[in-house]
């Protein structure tokens, strides 16, 4: 209780630190306002050079009832003090170094998710975005990955623990000019640790690992704009780095595997690992995009793209314990493995359309597509299994006696696919805000991909890629008042790269709004896909379809306002497969329905501060699917915004967190968040 | 080597465009017949129209003549949106001699203005959010059609559905949003207003952070169109956007998982939002492998995606989440079977 005592007690000490630093001028304000009144300028001297808010609160939570790894895994609030918000730009009427800076931060103090956003501009001279994400993955959930999970033990492979950072950086010049150079730098990078596998005959060992990776990106073009036509050409580099290294210590406990029955009466155990994964690359792109009006009737626009990442690797691993090849019934104790490899990918793209409109009312597009990709790998592997020369087993890393089950293997692997696709759309404009839409695609492609030597797998897999379809929709949109479209898509196959991609399909999707009185509106939005497989021994059938509807009501005089939409959806799949262990075959159903409710309710409230009312919002979500995993996931939330002064305002926040699933109960958590603060606005 | 049918198809398309090339000239010649004076509409209509028709051309009148009125008899009557108009991105138009509506920047949208501020009668000038959606997007690319941004737009599905540019886009707005809006939850709340089966998605436990607006829809889709189905943005050139935060998925891999580079993430991936803890089509991740890897052989035109799980006894858990084991899924630097 101390702390929710706190949590409101805190942010009423800074109001009047907080109010004086307010109500004194800004001197930069003074000298900003008095030369604007002078100059000409779209900024009247009247107008603040500094508008925005910041918003700083204290959150506190109840306590986690449940699985506190579920609760992070999927919401990862923390408690403290927060910079929830903040949002300003300044002007700057004589434009000297800039005309507009915007600046925009937040989730800091803690969050796992925390960004950063900026945005400087000198009209017609340069202009700078960039933008800082930093988020937190945490991940820890035992459905998802623990097999052993019923028997008690507790593995949870496929875990992590890490930071991911995403930097983006643009600089743009003479922005609406004839010539616009322009230089970005992206970069994304992560570290952390997670937990992985190590996987032999017979048994899987959760182990620890270290990861992390990076890639940076580099790009920089022009922009050609003249009035008929625009030429941008770019040219980038990526540089990319990943790095994997687990370290199960010698001697420690016997790390537990999935499967703890002994394997031909002799137990398999994992005593000690050293793993490490590397990989290095870096790869050239250029893209070439031009539009043009060749007439009044006539614009083409084109791409051109081109792609050619590569990637070095490295591999080693070290591992001791008691293993088995199954297929030989050979146990060892010593198992090393050593990987060389490099991988290309090329990879170019392209379209090329037209849009060709004759006629006020009739309109004809064209537009062809290409992906292409082609890669290669060529990999060196030496693998060498021993029998420890000293017992026990694991005591001993390198005094190993070779039983002469060393092998050493070149695989090739590659993976070419060619995607295509050709679409004319004709739009015809009826009366009353009629849009009429009727076209054809088709698409087709090639794939092959290959490892070879093929070591019992298939060693190639061919498809081809063939579907015709038909386009229709329909709009009418005679103003904010009343919309609604409708598009259909039905497509026929006869060749597709999967069982089950898209094959002989039908696609609708029909949209409304109107607003029903003059403070009631209604949207409607519904959605199908209705997809077949017909191929004898495929026998696939995929149906989903939601419907979704949104109510918006905002009374007169705008103190009350009430959102709600809801949402219900399906999906159902059925495809044959084979029984591994009886080979019979037998079909697969796959049901899954979904409810979802959103609400909000927001209301102001009369308050002492003249035009600044109490505002109140409640609402929140609730999510219930069933199928394969029933869950129910709530989200209330209720928030008060009461204005101490003109400038500053208190806040306080609760909300609710509650998962529940009906299969994995022992992930299900609940928990109330509650926060508390000061908004100051300028 | 391209087979007869092939060509055959090859061939009838080029015939397709061949003839719409050569029927455009004739067409065009409808489209001048579109422009001449209706009989019977009021004369500031032609000229409306007119005007209309040569900002489609994108260029501006060489003298503007007794039915351009001029901005500043805009801003007698208008005067909150004329201030905001100035304030907005949009004011150059009003400032910038080279392109030819210095002091008309109102009339450069709406057309001439003389017959509306003479009469104060609404109908006698053009209201582009009023139009039909074409039009009003027409006006709008007589200055933008030829830039980067809209490179792409024939293949917008917002194109297609004609969604003007002024759903999203405020031509007068000012502040800190400029011409639309750029905070996070505004942009989202944007987009839902239309996507409400995507807001839906949103509210399921596995999300991407678009509710906590820690991400917008924009960082994924480009609304003005894309060469990616979905108005996917591209990243590095061609990859789809999702390599630009995962871009440890990228590759290429020693041995890749072929939809993954041929149909993409959305393969196995539900982005929005899922039940299943890592966003995948289906609640359980078996059930998601297991409708490709089914053990059933291939057909002629279709031999991907068919390794079984041959030896696997499916009712065990042990077996419940392939990815346990085969954890490399996006592809692998080391191991042919994805295992590490």
């Amino acid at each position: 209780m101390k702390s929710l005592y706190a949590v409101f007690l805190l942010p009423l000490t800074f109001i009047p630190v907080l109010a004086l630093a307010q109500d004194a001028p800004a001197p930069a304000a003074a000298t900003a306002a008095a030369p604007a009144a002078e100059a000409p300028s779209p900024v009247p001297s009247s107008e603040n050079w500094l508008t925005g808010y910041v918003e700083l609160g204290y959150r506190t939570q109840t306590g986690i009832a449940g699985s506190e790894a579920t609760y992070r895994s999927i919401v990862n609030l923390g408690e403290g003090l927060k910079l929830s918000g903040t949002d300003f730009t300044i002007l700057d009427p004589k434009k000297r170094l800039f005309e507009r800076l915007r600046i925009r931060a937040y989730d800091w103090g803690g969050d796992p998710w925390s960004s950063f956003h900026i945005f400087v501009e000198k009209r017609g001279i340069y202009k700078f975005l960039g933008d800082y994400r930093n988020l937190t993955y945490f991940n820890n959930l035992a459905s998802y990955a623990d097999p052993t999970l019923p028997r008690g033990v507790v593995l949870d492979q496929q875990s992590f623990d890490t930071k991911r950072r995403m930097g983006s950086w643009a600089l743009e010049l003479f922005n609406g000019r004839l010539l616009s150079p322009y230089v970005m730098y992206d970069r994304d990078s992560s570290s952390g640790r997670n937990v992985s596998v190590f996987r032999t005959d017979g048994n899987e060992f959760a182990i620890p690992e270290l990861s992390r990776d990076a890639t940076n990106l580099y790009r920089a073009g022009v922009h050609v704009t003249l009035r008929r036509f625009h030429v941008t050409v770019e040219q980038g580099a990526s540089v990319f780095r990943s790095d994997q290294n687990s370290n199960v210590s010698a001697g420690s406990s016997t790390n537990p595997g999935n499967n703890l029955n002994p394997v031909l009466g002799q137990p398999i155990y994992l005593s000690s690992l050293l793993r490490a994964t590397g990989v290095r690359g870096n790869g050239a792109f250029s893209r070439l995009t031009g539009t043009a009006t060749l007439s009044s009737w006539l614009d083409v626009y084109g791409h051109y793209m081109y792609a050619n990442p590569h990637n070095d690797v490295n591999f080693q691993q070290l591992a001791t314990g008691s293993f088995v090849v199954l297929s030989q019934a050979l146990f060892y104790s010593t198992g090393q493995s050593i990987l060389t490899a490099t991988a290309n990918l090329p990879h170019k793209g392209g379209n090329f359309g037209w849009d060709l409109h004759p006629a006020r009312r009739f309109r004809v597009t064209q537009a062809w597509t290409t992906d292409r990709l082609d890669s290669r790998a060529t990999a060196v592997t030496l693998d060498r299994l021993a029998l420890a020369a000293s017992t026990p087993l694991g005591n001993s890393t390198l005094g190993y006696t070779t039983l002469g089950n060393s092998t050493l293997g070149n695989t090739n692997s590659l993976l070419n696919a060619s995607d295509n696709r050709l679409e004319t759309n004709a739009f015809v404009e009826g009366p009353r805000h009629v849009t009429f839409r009727g076209g054809y695609r088709y698409v087709w492609g090639d794939s092959q991909g290959a490892i070879l030597p093929a070591a019992g797998l298939p060693g190639a897999q061919f498809a081809t890629l063939r579907r015709q379809v038909g386009l229709g929709g329909i709009t009418w949109r005679p103003g904010t008042r009343w919309s609604a479209a409708a598009d259909a898509e039905v497509g026929r196959g006869s060749g597709a790269w999967f069982r089950t991609s898209l094959y002989d399909y039908r696609k609708v999707r029909a949209t409304g709004s109107a607003k029903l009185t003059s403070t009631l509106r209604l949207s409607l939005d519904y959605r199908t896909l209705h997809n077949d497989n017909p191929y004898s021994g495929v026998s696939y059938r995929f149906d989903t379809h939601q419907e979704a509807a949104s109510l918006n009501w905002a009374p007169k005089g705008e103190r009350l306002d009430l959102q709600a939409s809801y949402e219900h959806c399906g999906y159902n799949s059925s495809i044959a497969y084979l029984q591994p262990q009886i080979l019979v075959s037998a079909v697969s159903n796959y049901r899954e329905a979904c409810h979802t409710m959103s609400g909000l309710v927001s209301a102001s409230l009369k308050s002492p501060v003249k035009g600044m009312p109490i505002k109140l919002l409640a609402g929140g979500s609730a999510v219930l699917t069933a199928g394969s995993r029933p869950t129910t996931y709530y989200q209330p939330t209720a928030r008060v915004n009461v204005p101490l002064t003109k400038k500053i305002g208190l806040f306080a926040e609760w909300r609710y967190y509650g998962l529940n699933e009906t299969f994995y109960m022992y992930e299900a958590f609940r928990t109330h968040i509650l926060t508390t603060g000061l908004r100051f606005t300028r | 080597m391209l087979s007869t049918k092939t060509m055959a198809r090859y061939a009838g398309h080029s015939l397709a465009a061949f003839v719409l090339l050569t029927m455009a000239p004739y067409l065009s010649y409808g489209a001048a017949q579109e422009v001449a004076p209706d009989k019977g509409a009021a004369p500031h209509m032609d000229q409306t129209r007119a005007a209309s028709k040569k900002r489609i051309e994108g260029s501006a009148p060489k003298q503007f003549g007794e039915d351009y009125a001029g901005s500043q008899a805009c801003q007698t009557c208008h005067e909150d949106i004329y201030n905001n108009y100035r304030k907005s991105a949009h004011t150059f138009v009003e400032t910038d001699k080279r392109g030819g509506w210095s002091e008309h920047g109102c009339e450069s949208c709406h057309g001439p203005g003389a017959a509306h501020a003479g009469s104060g009668d609404a109908t006698a000038i053009r209201n582009p959010a009023k139009l039909q959606p074409a039009a009003t997007d027409s006006v709008c690319l007589g200055c933008h059609r030829n830039t980067a941004k809209h490179s792409e737009r024939i293949m917008s599905g917002h194109a297609k559905s004609a969604v003007a540019c002024t759903t999203c886009h405020s031509m007068h707005a000012r502040g800190p949003a400029g011409l639309v809006q750029r905070a996070p939850a505004d942009v989202n709340a944007l987009c839902s207003s239309c996507h409400l089966s995507a807001k839906a998605q949103f509210a399921k436990p596995s999300h991407h952070k678009v509710p906590e607006n820690s991400m917008t829809c924009v960082d994924c889709h480009n609304p003005h169109g894309s060469v990616r189905p979905g108005m996917v943005q591209t990243f590095a050139s061609n990859d789809a956007a999702c390599i630009k935060c995962h871009g440890d998925k990228r590759g290429p891999f020693t041995y890749e998982h072929a939809p993954m580079r041929q149909e993409g993430c959305g393969a196995c991936h539900e982005s929005h939002g899922s039940t299943n803890p890592r966003l995948l089509t289906r609640q359980e991740v078996r059930l998601t492998c297991l409708e490709c890897h089914s053990n059933i052989p291939g057909t002629a035109n279709q031999k991907a995606g068919v390794v079984p799980p041959a030896f696997h006894d499916l009712r065990s858990p042990r077996y419940a989440n392939c990815t346990v084991c085969h954890q490399k899924i996006h592809g692998s630097y080391t191991d042919r079977n994805l295992l590490r």
